[in-house]
């Protein structure tokens, strides 16, 4: 099992809100056999997959920098299960900060009706305990958010598209220098 | 003098909510760190939630006197300056520090607020 | 059940409350991606075996007698530790209230003793052939597949909590 929870951005709009997709497969290995005979995608990784919209969603504000984690499940509630063969759609919304956190509520939708909400609190690991701990690569980072289409879809507050931060550039450029 | 029972209800609510506790786990002298193990992710929750129910709006700095605490200019030896003493009593007037001033440890400040303090601070956003 | 996120329960109350314990490894796949610098048990996780703990109170306290045992609400879950591989997570519920097909349960986590998570969570019991309209066949058979994965889990219960198990209807239960 690896851990993506979302297929693709849809919506990016840097520091407001973002939407992604997430589809439902009997060969995933979480449903496979999660309630056998009627498997459905578990609540916990749904909330992950809000989670991963959210926490990317702070995340772009420090341009990926801030060691960005989910700190509190504030509230979820859900309606209904999502079955193989259903599409999921989250949209998150930032809500409030201070410097210790940030709230973020966001909403599932099953197949276009309402299946869930949401509010998490996410916080940046702080550098007195979390001294020498990195989360990710660089260029490992920036795969990943390529993977997701994120710069594809996502634009700033302007309007202008979001652009692949330096930092993250100059990592995917030493890893393909190497060999 | 009992704090309003409105107040104290909705509070109680939001931190119900928050904490994760039961109600009757809420009491006015019930302290929001010791007793009920709030921790400084649950603040911004709390303050949140606090905001929406009252209509009122928390400047962070009315229950988080950091920059108080960590001037130099009003700490010494761990412990809080009588000038920084005054300067709480003035930026928390809502607060009972009479515990805290005896033995002022810097550290031991997150704990000194009750569930009463937070119903005197709502009370004094909103008359 | 593939993604279990239990390895052992380790003490059950009927109606009560229930303890068990899910230990990390590093060789769990997932702790590639989560992170690559950083390999922790994601927090969502931590929740998942704490609900599956209180997923089985609730199905053993009901007698098996429904299929499904789904999560509604999750609320005021904080994670304050990180799980790392050769970390043992120890997780306990309590059913705090009752209403009909939803049970209340506070849950809590922790490593070496100290608390890692906690919250409160709503599951929701009921067999889908009366909310579904589904063939019956389909909750006996889960309900069947659910007794075994239980057994299993329960297997390792020390011989103290045997004793206090077979007390109680429980071990008829899940035969």
């Amino acid at each position: 099992m690896r851990w993506f929870w979302i297929d693709r951005f849809t919506e990016f709009v840097s520091g407001k809100t973002a939407a992604a997709i997430k589809c439902v497969s009997q060969s995933e290995e979480v449903v496979d056999e999660y309630a056998p005979g009627r498997t459905y995608l578990p609540a916990s990784v749904i909330i992950e997959g809000m989670a991963q919209t959210g926490g990317l969603l702070v995340g772009q504000m420090s341009d990926f920098k801030a060691r960005i984690v989910l700190a509190k499940i504030t509230s979820s509630k859900f309606y209904c299960e999502a079955y193989p063969g259903d599409i999921l759609n989250y949209r998150v919304e930032i809500q409030s900060q201070d410097g210790i956190g940030t709230m973020v509520n966001g909403t599932s939708q099953l197949n276009g009706k309402p299946h869930g909400e949401i509010n998490l609190m996410f916080a940046a690991l702080d550098d007195e305990r979390f001294t020498n701990v990195e989360l990710f690569e660089p260029s490992q980072f920036c795969r990943m958010l390529r993977l997701l289409r994120l710069f594809e879809v996502g634009v700033n507050a302007d309007g202008s598209p979001i652009a692949v931060p330096r930092h993250m550039v100059e990592a995917e450029k030493a890893y393909l220098s190497i060999g | 003098m009992p704090i309003n029972e409105e107040v104290f209800d909705k509070v109680k609510e939001a931190l119900v909510d928050a904490l994760g506790v039961d109600d009757d786990e809420v009491t006015e002298e019930a302290t929001m760190v010791g007793d009920l193990g709030a921790e400084s992710i649950d603040f911004l929750d709390i303050v949140f939630k606090l905001e929406q129910s009252f209509g009122i709006s928390i400047p962070r700095e009315d229950l988080f006197p950091d920059d108080i605490l960590t001037n130099a200019q009003y700490i010494s030896d761990g412990k809080v300056t009588a000038v920084g003493l005054e300067k709480l009593k003035a930026r928390m007037p809502f607060a009972d520090l009479s515990r805290f001033e005896r033995n002022p440890l810097v550290q031991d400040f997150g704990n000194i607020l009750t569930v009463k303090d937070l119903c005197n601070y709502v009370i004094t956003k909103t008359s | 059940m593939r993604f279990s996120q239990l390895d052992r329960i380790t003490a059950l109350e009927l109606g009560k409350s229930i303890s068990a314990v899910k230990c990390l490894s590093l060789s769990e796949e997932y702790l590639q991606d989560h992170f690559p610098r950083f390999p922790v048990m994601p927090g969502v996780l931590m929740l998942e075996s704490m609900f599956q703990a209180s997923m089985w109170l609730v199905r053993a306290s009901g007698k098996f007698e429904k299929s499904s045992v789904v999560l509604r609400e999750g609320k005021s879950l904080k994670f304050q530790g990180f799980v790392q591989p050769g970390d043992s997570l120890v997780v306990h519920c309590e059913i705090k209230s009752v209403e009909g097909s939803i049970t209340n349960l506070k849950v809590s986590g922790e490593i070496n003793g100290k608390s890692a998570t906690g919250g409160r969570i709503i599951v929701d019991a009921f067999n889908l052939a009366d909310r579904q309209g589904v063939d019956p066949a389909i909750d006996e058979y889960m309900k069947h597949k659910f007794r075994m994965t239980f057994k299993r889990l329960c297997n390792q219960l020390d011989t103290q909590n045997l004793a206090a198990l077979a007390n109680n209807p429980l071990l008829a239960v899940a035969q």
